[in-house]
């Protein structure tokens, strides 16, 4: 297919450039990636005995690392900065080429810089991520479906929940900023592309390395550790806890650049007239998460590099016996940990905020209370990080304080329910897709905020802490809250990124399995929590038996809307009826533009004189 | 019906407005709503938990039940008043493949804003005075009791639970504790994290290499306590668990005779 697709470029071109750019793409970066791998594998054997478990760490570790590195060496990533090295840099044609004109669908599979392009392949990943982790948390359910099942034994169980974490966390993570942070938010502001577009392709090249080496970890004797990989039992685990380590440190160099790269965008290039105070309310939302993220995620990575020391060349960060902490390693975990819930959380929210007036032919309600609701989480969700940590024990006497700041975010969170209920109070709500996820959201994100509150509090904690209880909360705000978003997000931008309508009538079925089976899942969550399930557990007793089973029943509906969601998106991509430019009325600019979009969005650069939030009857 | 604000003419004063707008009719239906659904929230906080929870073993698992149970209640009325909204709004839902007509127009109202920010900071000082209040009573209690408490030392490794009694020279696989007699738990691990959980007693805390960590409570309830651990701690997390008993003062002494122990 590329080999058809390039032969047509050379066709349409009187100067084909012959630059080694052309020949690359994701099939060259998985062979010398590979190739990186194998030698670094035969290499570190040759170095060292393999006998020793660290030494194992240390040559799969490097061995993953490599691949990496091979893999973008393979695609292409690096020619850019080596002709910089050397004084020189691409030519207009190599630009050009790399902007992905007139190639297709191979574009797709090469080091593209167009906006759109990254932004449709960081869909198509975060969907099978989310495909993945969903089959995972199915193979969970079932189980648990009865108590003493044995379906799985404990060892592929615990496996099961750690890369079911893992790879939902970093899904949620990229689900809105990825996909639409990168095809939308630009046209949006109304930029012609990134203002760093070779760093965007980067930004998922990078996170692409990173989803074999997760993978791998089946291969490797998994992950044991559940998500948040606790040290000690991370050093201890076996070899694919290193599968691990490099995602996430992977994951973390990805979502720097990301976040750069669209933080730069929002501040430098917006269009003319767009004041910061006619910034479409999603935009606000991206960059407030992608910024988070810039503070947060190195402090994921340090607590990964030091674990990767531990293991690989027996440094002591987090072992006892030497003077180390696995309070360290819990202390640098959730400094990124809880900032990272809201990185999830407020693209989610964003999106279903910048949807509301749509549909409810209204003004967003007190834009100024949206930012400031913003804002206020962003602030305090770096100071509270320690309520994962009330019965560690590391301080009890700081419990208090923490508690304080904790309960205290439900202030800001409370602005973002006014901002909604205030949008849709005495509007004629459109009841499409889109929409429903708003009334989605509000129904999920109060349940999951109150029992925050709950968690919160201290002597609820002691109780709660560790059980099933803890597990719904996160569901409700994650699943609930920030991937009903993500899900409401696709379907309003569905047509502008597609072309096409997505299917509705699958769409209504697919959202009520996976709305009602989701609280049938959670809150049977809830009850077995109450009654004192510890969470992440293989086998549980006969008093918890019915409320497992109500979930596990939840649990299928909502595999089965995500499969008839599946269904959705792939049969309206294919045939689905043709979009409009704007079908639903909406006054942002990304609407302004007619699909397929210009290689750089605009032909003329709009001008923005207010913002896009003029609905209502006495405004035009 | 959806015009009925249009003919309410704002007159100056707040109060004014105020009452003014508890006339129109959807203000007055979502009250209605609000108050129905508080209601059924305030019903599954005072039946749901009560129900849910095993049974209540110390006064610390009274403590952490009450705050459940009672945040629900205060929580109902906020609950009651975002579902009311969003359901009300649902009566003049819209379909079709062409946008509805305009609504109303109206982008921020002060008053409201600022109303809400301060009743939710109402609520969010009286969930923090409440949880730190409580929190104070847990740890005066284990200062008064520190004198008088058992000692029980938990060593966590995977994946069982042993429990010594440094005072009374036991070692069990099994915690037993006597009624109405304060407890301290001295918790560490020999190898990874694990936490400490009886589950009627209400208090956890996890288990650390070479680091001690200290639960207080007062078993006052006779009967048999689950033993859980709450931190993933590798291949049979799921399995370490035990069970203990609390018993009469008399009982727990002869069991600790027969272990070979001496009672103090
Ligand atoms: C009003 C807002 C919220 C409050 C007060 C709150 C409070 C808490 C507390 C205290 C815990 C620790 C529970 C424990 O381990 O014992 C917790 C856990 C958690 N929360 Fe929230 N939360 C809130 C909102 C959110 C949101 C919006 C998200 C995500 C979008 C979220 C995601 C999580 C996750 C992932 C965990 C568990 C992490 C783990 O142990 O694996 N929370 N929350
Ligand atoms: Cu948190
Ligand atoms: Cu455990």
């Amino acid at each position: 297919m590329t080999t058809l697709d390039h032969a047509k470029v050379s066709e349409s071109r009187p100067n084909p450039p012959k630059s080694l750019i052309t020949k690359l793409n994701m099939g060259t970066g998985m062979i010398v990636g590979i190739v990186f791998a194998e030698v670094m594998y035969f290499w570190g054997k040759s170095m060292w005995d393999r006998q020793e478990a660290v030494m194992e760490n240390r040559i799969l570790t490097l061995s993953m690392f490599a691949w990496c590195i091979g893999f973008l060496i393979g695609i292409g990533a690096f020619i850019g900065p080596f002709r910089w090295l050397i004084g020189k840099d691409l030519t207009d044609e190599e630009q050009l080429f790399l902007a992905g004109k007139g190639q297709g669908v191979s574009r797709y599979f090469r080091y593209c810089t167009d906006h759109k392009v990254v932004g449709i392949q960081y869909l198509v990943g975060v969907m099978v991520m989310l495909g993945a982790g969903g089959t995972m948390a199915m193979m969970i359910r079932t189980n648990l479906i009865t108590p003493g099942s044995k379906w799985v034994n404990a060892e592929i169980y615990n496996s099961l929940v750690g890369l079911h974490g893992i790879t939902m966390i970093v899904a949620l993570i990229i689900v809105s900023t990825g996909p639409f942070g990168n095809f939308i938010l630009p046209i949006m502001i109304g930029a012609r592309d990134m203002a760093f577009p070779r760093l965007n392709a980067l930004s998922w090249w990078l996170l692409f390395t990173a989803i074999p080496v997760l993978c791998s970890a089946w291969f490797f004797g998994g992950i044991p550790t559940g998500w948040t990989a606790y040290a000690p039992l991370s050093v201890q685990a076996g070899g694919g806890m290193n599968a691990f380590i490099v995602t996430i440190i992977i994951f973390a160099i990805s979502s720097a650049i990301a976040g750069a790269n669209i933080t730069t965008t929002v501040v430098t290039m917006r269009a003319k007239g767009m004041k910061w105070n006619r910034v479409p309310i999603f935009v606000i939302g991206a960059t407030i998460s992608v910024a988070m993220a810039i503070p947060a995620f190195p402090s994921f990575m340090a607590s990964q590099m030091m674990a990767a020391f531990d293991r690989t060349i027996g440094t002591h960060f987090y072992d006892a016996e030497f003077g180390g902490s696995g309070w360290l390693y819990a202390h640098l975990f959730w400094i990124m940990g809880h900032p990272e819930v809201y990185v999830i959380l407020i693209p989610g929210v964003a999106i279903l905020m910048e949807i509301a007036p749509v549909f409810a032919r209204s003004p967003l309600f007190s834009y100024t209370t949206a930012v400031v609701g913003l804002a206020g989480i962003v602030g305090l969700s770096f100071l509270v990080w320690a309520h994962h940590m009330y019965i560690s024990g590391w301080l009890p006497s700081l419990n208090g304080p923490f508690m304080v700041t904790t309960e205290m975010i439900s202030i800001p969170t409370g602005l973002l329910f006014l901002v909604l209920l205030g949008t849709i109070w005495r509007g004629r709500p459109w009841m499409k897709l889109p929409m429903l996820g708003v009334y989605a959201l509000l129904w999920n994100f109060l349940i999951g905020g109150i029992t925050g509150i709950y968690l919160s509090d201290v002597p609820a904690d002691d109780y709660l802490h560790g059980s099933m209880f803890v597990t719904a909360h996160f569901h409700y705000t994650l699943m609930g809250a920030a991937l009903t978003g993500a899900i409401a997000g696709l379907a309003y931008w569905f047509p502008k990124m597609t072309g096409r309508m997505l299917d509705e009538r699958s769409g209504y079925i697919s959202f009520w399995l996976v709305q009602i089976g989701f609280q049938v899942l959670f809150l049977g969550m809830f009850a077995a929590g109450s009654q004192g399930q510890p969470r992440r557990v293989a086998d549980y007793e006969q008093a918890f038996a019915t409320s497992d089973l109500i979930s596990t029943i939840g649990a299928y509906l909502v595999g089965i809307g995500m499969i008839v969601l599946l269904y959705s998106v792939v049969h309206s991509w294919r045939k689905g009826k043709i979009a409009p430019m704007n079908p639903w009325g909406a006054k942002t600019l990304e609407w302004t533009v007619p699909y397929p979009i210009y290689l750089e969005n605009f032909h003329e650069a709009p001008v923005v004189t207010s913002d896009p939030y003029g609905y209502g009857r006495s405004e035009k | 019906m959806s015009d009925q604000h249009e003919v309410v003419d704002l007159p100056p004063t707040p109060g004014e407005r105020l009452r003014n707008a508890m006339k129109a009719r959807d203000v007055r239906i979502t009250m209605i709503f609000g108050v129905v659904i508080t209601a059924f929230f305030v019903f599954i906080g005072l039946w749901f938990y009560p129900k849910f929870m095993p049974e209540i073993m110390s006064e610390s698992m009274k403590r952490g039940k009450d705050v459940i149970v009672y945040f629900t209640v205060i929580s109902a009325p906020i609950a009651g008043l975002v579902i009311a909204i969003a359901l009300y709004t649902l009566f003049d839902r819209h379909h079709g493949d062409t946008p509805p007509e305009e609504a109303a127009s109206f982008r921020t109202h002060t008053p409201i804003v600022f109303v809400w920010t301060l009743v939710s900071a109402i609520f969010c000082i009286v969930a923090i005075v409440w949880g730190l209040t409580e929190m104070n009573v847990n740890s005066e209690d284990a200062t008064a009791n520190a004198k008088t408490a058992l000692v029980v030392e938990v060593t966590g490794s995977q994946w069982v639970w042993t429990f010594n009694y440094p005072e009374l020279g036991v070692q069990s696989e099994q915690l037993n504790l006597p009624v109405d007699r304060p407890v301290e738990f001295r918790v560490h691990s020999v190898d990874v994290n694990h936490s400490f959980w009886p589950v009627q007693l209400g208090v956890k805390v996890d288990a650390n290499d070479r680091v001690t960590t200290l639960a207080h409570t007062t078993p006052n309830v006779l009967g048999t306590i689950d033993i859980k651990c709450a931190e993933l701690c590798g291949l049979y997390h799921a399995y370490m668990e035990t069970q203990g008993k609390v018993m009469k003062e008399a009982d727990f002494n002869s069991w600790v005779t027969a272990q070979g122990g001496h009672v103090a």
